[in-house]
């Protein structure tokens, strides 16, 4: 009589423990599916040129179940001003951030700062040197390989030689490896091919009080290896304030579009942003799901758009993602 | 119980099994007709939209440019289009009228046409100027006609028709162009587009050409893939297919007009199964109540069974521990009419063992009367021969002496029909009978009692020395010529009293010493016949077995034959008990005696 109480009291003490784990399991089932919450910070946010980068974000977000916020930032930042941005969003209760570094020395420290706090995804560019081995991933277009596609653009419409040609590269992020990559593709693509690059203008931010492209010296052939620079270039191409200049860039807006659909511009190398912005939500998730696995290093592809190819269904798509 | 325990389980798991299947398939059965119904009317509002479309392309055709010679009414025109279009600008990016090279001949809102366009290679012209009679709905695409100076780029879905234009009396075929802003279409899409489970709406031509999907660019990256070929090809129903490895259900409906599919499509996977790993677990959580409820249900039944019979064992193991409870009897009916059945059995087994007791007493007592009276004829027949044979020599004194003794003999003999009698009558009655002996053997041998007088007030069985006597005369001393000596001792020893009859006669070897006591057959040579084992019996039946006779016997040295009794001191309670057949045990004696001596005092 004994042994049967020990054993009913045994058994309903096993089935009440086996209750609670499958209780807990229950709950833990439902704080699982806890939406994540990511803030996202770019700099110009509501420039047009982040629209297809945004519209990435936004179907990331709604495939892995996240709660965005792009903070609205009015231009561009300093370190301090992004690192106050970034830790108002985690005291928000974001869960982890996707991040466009700015260009500055102490950014690499304040983002593995921030990065101990939540996850955080660099997106667009790297401060980090050694990216393989970063705690801080990035997903961001192949910078390199698009300087390279431009000149190789460059070099098909001049029949692979520059010789006898002036160059006028601008750009306005001189410190980001952006722009070292975009440069260093370019130039590398364009080193046998002759022709003069006669000015660089790496921080042109196309303000009022800067000198305005026209004001520099007269070139051949302008390259703009970012979207707000190629705007301005193909602005004062339209407004033929260029000398004949021909615009090659690198731009990912409508307005770039828009001056090659107008023939301002020759060549457009499109970055494919949709897929930045999706592949940094899907990145900052794994994170967020496994915090000790390393996410890798994004590199992502690009497109050549020329005039007669504007309208294609691919291209079609990229301003698609442009109009969202 | 564990049969129906186990029985219990089955049937709670098969139940559980049951619930869930029946609960998910009802759930998909209503997922499915919910998605029927959503997607029927999205249809509709589709429908409504479109015709509203064409409704916009025959105001503008038949009331704005089939009746008018745009040679003349060219402003008429434009005016009508104007109204046209600001009346559903919400709905129209513009409304456009190409002649049949391809040039522009009027648009609302008035914009720039782009150069170098090249319209005649749009799709929706081809359409228009292929197939006259009909008006062509294309799939979304980017507006490639106007420059509105905003830099900016439409999705527009183009209704193409083609129309008759009159210019100066000479009808020539033109397209008629409505684009439609297709944010409308999308913006319907997206509403229906709200589900978190894994439900989604998509909208294709029969081709399979995506119109909208909410993963569109997606699609077109790679990212994620869509059977929208396949899909494009169902007529209106319900399908279940297996896509990109997962199992799904797709509803389909066909948008009048254009062809449209509308699809929806619910993944077993995610769909079904969304809401239902709560419920999943909600039926385990079931189950594992039910089961602790079982097992609580089996313990109440079990106790309630168990319980009276476990009461009812221990009340039976305390009755054969010896002592004497109340038989339980409770609990069920069953278990009841056992207790009673128990106790009645034990009633009759208690009625029938004192039974028992009293006819062994009995039979005892029978038993005894009849050893002791073997005894009275022997005697009896010897002291009368001797008292004869003394008459008969004219020995008168001895004759009377002979028969004072005899008197005093059978006086105590019969004691008033005791059988237990103080240790000195006993030793009075074994003078009288040696006395008696002694004149009949002409004082061949001497008696010497050496007893201690301490001893004299306790209990014995009456005639036990008697026969002793009377075995050391016929068998010890009898033949000796006046030489035989008989002693008759009595002392205490550790609570018992030892009564020896010791002779010097012609004793006996050791085997047949022992044979005295055991073997109650033998034939007597010479004596009344009561015979040692005679003694024995009596003692052991009257003090129990540990007491009895003892004998030790050398040949031609002597024979001692002792008698073991336990010290009772003599009272006439102590006596009834005796008699009553309640044998004293050797740990009683010393009780007894100190209640004897209690007495006394």
């Amino acid at each position: 009589m004994k042994n049967d109480k020990k054993v009913f009291i045994l058994i309903e003490a096993i089935l009440a423990v086996v209750f609670l784990i499958v209780a807990a399991f229950m709950l833990f089932d439902r704080a699982d599916d806890r939406i994540q919450k990511i803030s996202v910070v770019l700099q110009d946010s509501d420039s047009s040129q982040w629209s297809a980068l945004k519209y990435g974000l936004e179907m990331a977000a709604a495939d892995y179940d996240a709660e965005l916020f792009v903070v609205s930032t009015g231009g561009s930042l300093t370190v301090e001003e992004e690192e106050a941005l970034l830790e108002k969003e985690i005291d928000n209760g974001a869960n982890g951030i996707i991040v466009q570094p700015v260009a500055g020395e102490g950014t690499e420290e304040m983002l593995e700062k921030i990065g101990r706090k939540v996850p955080v995804m660099q997106v667009e560019s790297a401060v980090t040197t050694d990216d393989e081995t970063s705690a801080l991933p990035v997903a961001r277009p192949d910078h390199y390989e698009m300087g390279a596609a431009l000149a190789d653009e460059l070099l098909k419409d001049f029949n692979g030689s520059l010789e006898g040609k002036t160059l006028g590269i601008v750009a306005n992020s001189k410190d980001t490896s952006a722009f070292q990559d975009k440069e260093e593709g370019f130039m590398d693509g364009i080193a046998q091919a002759g022709g003069e690059v006669r000015w660089t203008v790496n921080d042109y931010s196309g303000q009022e009080e800067e000198l305005a492209l026209p004001a520099y010296p007269e070139v051949d052939i302008i390259i703009a290896l970012d979207d707000r620079c190629l705007i301005q270039a193909g602005e004062a191409a339209a407004n033929k304030n260029l000398y004949g200049a021909v615009v090659y860039g690198i731009g990912n807006s409508m307005e770039a579009f828009y001056y090659l659909d107008y023939g301002s511009v020759e060549c457009l190398i499109v970055p494919d942003e949709f897929n930045v912005g999706y592949e940094s939500v899907r990145g900052l998730i794994q994170k967020l799901q496994h915090p000790f696995r390393r996410v890798s290093v994004r590199s992502l592809s690009y497109s050549v758009v020329r005039k007669e190819t504007l309208f294609s269904a691919d291209n079609q798509n990229i301003l698609f993602t442009m109009t969202q | 119980m564990a049969a129906f325990s186990l029985i219990s389980i089955f049937i709670m798991l098969a139940m559980g099994f049951v619930m869930y299947n029946q609960f998910l398939f009802v759930t998909r059965e209503e997922n499915v007709q919910n998605t029927q119904k959503l997607i029927e009317q999205t249809g509709k509002s589709l429908e409504d939209y479109l015709v509203s479309m064409r409704q916009i392309s025959d105001t503008a055709y038949y009331n704005a440019i089939k009746e008018s010679d745009f040679s003349r009414e060219n402003p008429d025109i434009q005016v009508k289009l104007n109204l046209l279009y600001e009346a559903n600008k919400d709905k129209l990016r513009s409304i456009a009228l190409y002649n049949n090279y391809g040039s522009l001949m009027m648009a609302e809102p008035v914009a720039n046409q782009k150069e170098n366009v090249d319209v005649t290679s749009q799709s929706w012209f081809e359409q228009a100027m292929n197939k006259k009679e009909n008006m062509h709905f294309s799939t979304p695409h980017i507006q490639n006609l106007f420059d509105d100076g905003t830099q900016h780029y439409y999705w527009v879905i183009s209704l193409s028709r083609a129309v008759e234009i009159t210019t100066s009396g000479v009808v020539q075929t033109g397209v008629l162009l409505v684009d439609m802003d297709f944010s409308s279409i999308s913006w319907m899409m997206k509403q229906i587009n709200d589900s978190q489970n894994g439900q989604y709406y998509y909208l294709c031509d029969s081709s399979g050409e995506i119109i909208y999907h909410p993963r569109q660019i997606q699609i077109s990256e790679g990212i994620y893939k869509e059977n929208a070929v396949v899909n494009g090809g169902y007529e209106e129903g319900v399908y279940d297919e297996i896509f990109d490895g997962g199992r799904r259900k797709v509803v389909v409906d066909t948008i009048s007009y254009t062809g449209w599919k509308l699809i929806g499509v619910i993944p077993y996977e995610s769909s079904f199964t969304h809401g239902m790993i709560n419920i999943q677990y909600f039926v385990v959580l079931l189950m594992l109540l039910t089961f602790m409820m079982i097992v609580v249900v089996n313990r109440i039944v079990s106790v309630r069974i168990s319980r009276p019979i476990m009461k009812l064992n221990d009340s039976v193991k305390e009755y054969e521990a010896g002592e004497k409870p109340e038989i339980y009897i409770g609990g069920s009916l069953e278990i009841r009419h056992l207790g009673y059945s128990i106790q009645k059995s034990y009633e009759q087994i208690d009625t029938l063992m004192k039974e028992i007791v009293i006819e062994q007493n009995e039979r005892r007592k029978s038993e005894l009367d009849a050893l002791q009276s073997q005894i009275n004829p022997h005697f009896l027949y010897n002291a009368l021969d001797s008292i004869i044979w003394m008459i008969e020599g004219e020995r008168n004194d001895e004759a009377s002496f002979m028969i004072s003794q005899l008197a005093k003999l059978f006086r105590i003999s019969l004691s008033k029909g005791r059988t237990v009698i103080t240790v000195r009558e006993e030793l009075q009655h074994a003078r009288s009978y040696m006395n008696i002996q002694k004149i009949r053997y002409k004082n061949t041998f001497s008696v010497d009692f050496q007893v201690d007088p301490s001893i004299e007030d306790c209990c014995t069985v009456k005639l036990i020395l008697q026969p002793i006597l009377e075995n050391a005369i016929n068998y010890g001393v009898s033949s000796m010529d006046d030489c035989g000596e008989i002693i008759v001792s009595g002392k205490r020893d550790n609570g018992n009293i030892i009564l020896a009859v010791e002779d010097n006669g012609l004793g006996m070897s050791e085997e047949e010493a022992a044979l005295v006591l055991t073997d109650s057959n033998r034939v007597h040579k010479k004596g009344s016949g009561v015979g040692l084992v005679n003694v024995n019996n009596r003692i052991k039946i009257l003090f129990g077995k540990e007491y009895g006779l003892t004998v030790e016997s050398e040949p031609d040295e002597g024979t001692r034959v002792s008698i073991c009794i336990p010290e009772v001191p003599y009272t006439e309670e102590n006596r009834k008990k005796l008699e009553e057949g309640n044998i004293f045990s050797i740990e009683d004696t010393g009780e007894i005696k100190r209640q004897g001596d209690s007495h006394e005092k």
